[in-house]
């Protein structure tokens, strides 16, 4: 049985269509929605997390219903959200703040709900800035401050929102090590507009772009779908729908290629270039 | 590498804190090195006690120590997990808890000037808690509130140990802003009821609307009664003592309602759509 389940969602805040009609399905491992700036994927993982509910469509999570009270508590009960502007209260130290995220978890008894919060605190290379205060903290401690409240209490679903944004490469790595590991044995669904991210933790990609789902399946998938589309040449071809000067001084050609061209292997970027591009040259002649 | 091993009267006396210092000492130097001698202690020793030294321990290398305010509750006999939860409650923090302070005495020094001012203060004065209860969930106040809305946390008693927490620092400020206000001393307790039953049907109508909708709803009736009440100079419609009645026994209708449907009650705190 399906973790997440999404069937035809729809949701409008104001004239603004946000999701029209979103399908997705995902189970134990990394699930990745990957789309541009304004797609969709913060509305739909608000949903997935239980924050937001649907104008029409059902959403269905650990096979219950969160637009019934009790179900949206067990759902809750099992699920770790870590937002794209996840708040703190910088007041507070780590280890603080982890422990008042702990208490909403309905972990009142202190002693355990301590022991948990030390083991998420470790888990996420935070023990050295346990007792600091999070206003003295780098962007990327306090994102790892934000994991590391998600993974209270062993959810069985982990909601990430654009999880590696603000990250250097260094911490990047580090965060997909630590969602890598997070993904044995549990859903993750997370977002991200970074193809780099998504090629190296996801099992399964939606595509969200426009408020629709382009595309579902794995990123092999995704990447075969651009076989034959992507070619190099001395200079930029007119009707690429994307190319760029790469560091040996050819152009790398994405799009319908001439008769001849040099065919290259294609990337997951560009697959996703080519899938994005056709839905905006759909909307654009609609 | 160690070639002798404490003996098993040694090791009892030991684990039971007996031993004189300088053979603890010794022991414990010993004890460092010897795999075989600490299990021979483990079996002497009460692991719930080492459970609980370990955790006193732990607590305090890694939980810091506590700020002030839940320090405090935590004397007057409030659970330090419902401390935790008043000492993130947006409100308190100074700069809005000043603004409502600055606000209410001004308004107080100004009514001994003017009595239409004075009428001001009364109207005023229950938006001063009512409007801390709305900051307590606003979600531009609340940074934590898309963590706290995915949290299986009971709605119901959140709302309540906030709505608590603000009355318990709001109303103290009003009542000090009120003791300036020139005339009859019932005055500075006239919009205590009040308060009460507005904060109460704000508490009532988050069970279909957030608490920054239901707060907002509630100023928005009590301005739209009250104002034109206060204009024409009547203040007893709204404060004196038939009025006043009326509002207890609003306060004491919600009391008894939410007591009766705490558990089934839905309350939403901010779940959209």
């Amino acid at each position: 049985m399906s973790t997440v389940l999404v069937n035809g969602v729809t949701k409008s805040f104001g004239r603004t269509t946000a999701l029209d009609g979103v399908d997705l399905e995902a189970g134990p491992g990394v699930t990745g929605l990957l789309g541009p700036n304004g797609a969709g994927k913060t509305t739909l993982l608000r949903m997935i997390a239980t924050v937001l509910a649907p104008d029409r469509g059902t959403v269905t999570l650990l096979g219950r219903d969160p637009s019934r009270p009790a179900d949206r508590t067990r759902v809750r009960q099992r699920l770790g959200y870590l937002p794209q502007e996840a708040g703190f209260h910088r007041g507070f130290t780590v280890f603080e703040f982890v422990d008042y995220v702990a208490i909403l978890k309905e972990m009142t008894d202190r002693r355990p709900r301590h022991d948990e919060v030390r083991r998420v605190v470790a888990l996420a290379g935070l023990e050295p800035v346990s007792g600091k205060r999070i206003r003295a903290l780098s962007g990327g401690m306090r994102r790892r401050v934000g994991l590391a409240q998600a993974l209270l209490g062993n959810p069985d679903l982990l909601v990430l929102d654009e999880p590696t944004v603000g990250l250097d490469p260094e911490q990047r790595l580090r965060f997909r090590e630590m969602i890598s590991h997070a993904g044995e044995g549990r859903t993750v669904v997370l977002s991200s507009h970074q193809t780099e991210d998504v090629t190296a933790l996801c099992a399964r990609i939606a595509v969200i772009h426009q408020g629709r789902t382009r595309f579902v399946g794995t990123p092999a998938e995704l990447t075969a779908q651009a076989a034959g589309r992507v070619w190099t040449d001395t200079q930029r071809a007119p009707a690429a729908l994307a190319a760029w000067r790469t560091g040996d001084g050819t152009f790398r050609n994405v799009g319908d290629p001439p008769p001849g061209a040099d065919l290259i292997p294609p990337t997951l970027e560009d697959a996703y270039l080519l899938l994005v591009g056709a839905s905006e040259r759909e909307v654009t002649a609609a | 590498m160690t070639v002798w091993h404490l003996d098993p009267e040694t090791i009892r006396r030991y684990a039971q804190g007996a031993a004189p210092p300088q053979l603890a000492a010794s022991a414990e130097a010993h004890l460092i090195a010897c795999a075989d001698c600490r299990a021979a202690l483990a079996a002497h020793v009460d692991a719930r006690r080492v459970d609980t030294i370990w955790h006193e321990v732990a607590d305090r290398v890694d939980a810091p120590r506590r700020g002030w305010p839940e320090r405090a509750l935590s004397r007057l006999g409030v659970g330090e997990a419902t401390a935790r939860l008043v000492a993130a409650t947006p409100t308190l923090r100074g700069p809005w808890l000043l603004a409502v302070a600055g606000v209410l005495v001004l308004t107080a020094l100004a009514a001994q000037a003017d009595e239409r001012l004075l009428r001001t203060f009364l109207v005023v004065a229950p938006l001063g808690p009512l409007a801390g209860v709305a900051v307590a969930f606003a979600g531009g106040l609340d940074r934590t509130r898309e963590i706290g809305l995915a949290a299986p946390y009971s709605a119901l008693r959140l709302l309540l140990i906030r709505t608590a927490a603000v009355l318990s620092v709001t109303v103290p400020i009003v009542a000090a802003a009120a003791l300036a206000l020139p005339g009859s001393p019932w005055r500075a307790v006239a919009w205590l009821l009040p308060t009460a039953a507005l904060t109460g049907a704000a508490l009532a109508l988050t069970a279909r609307l957030t608490p920054v909708v239901a707060v907002a709803v509630v100023a928005a009736a009590w301005v739209l009664v009250t104002v034109p009440i206060a204009v024409a100079g009547h203040v007893d419609a709204a404060f004196g003592s038939g009025a006043q009645i009326f509002w207890l026994a609003a306060a004491a209708a919600v009391a008894v309602w939410l007591a009766a449907a705490r558990d089934t009650v839905a309350i939403n705190l901010g779940r959209t759509g």
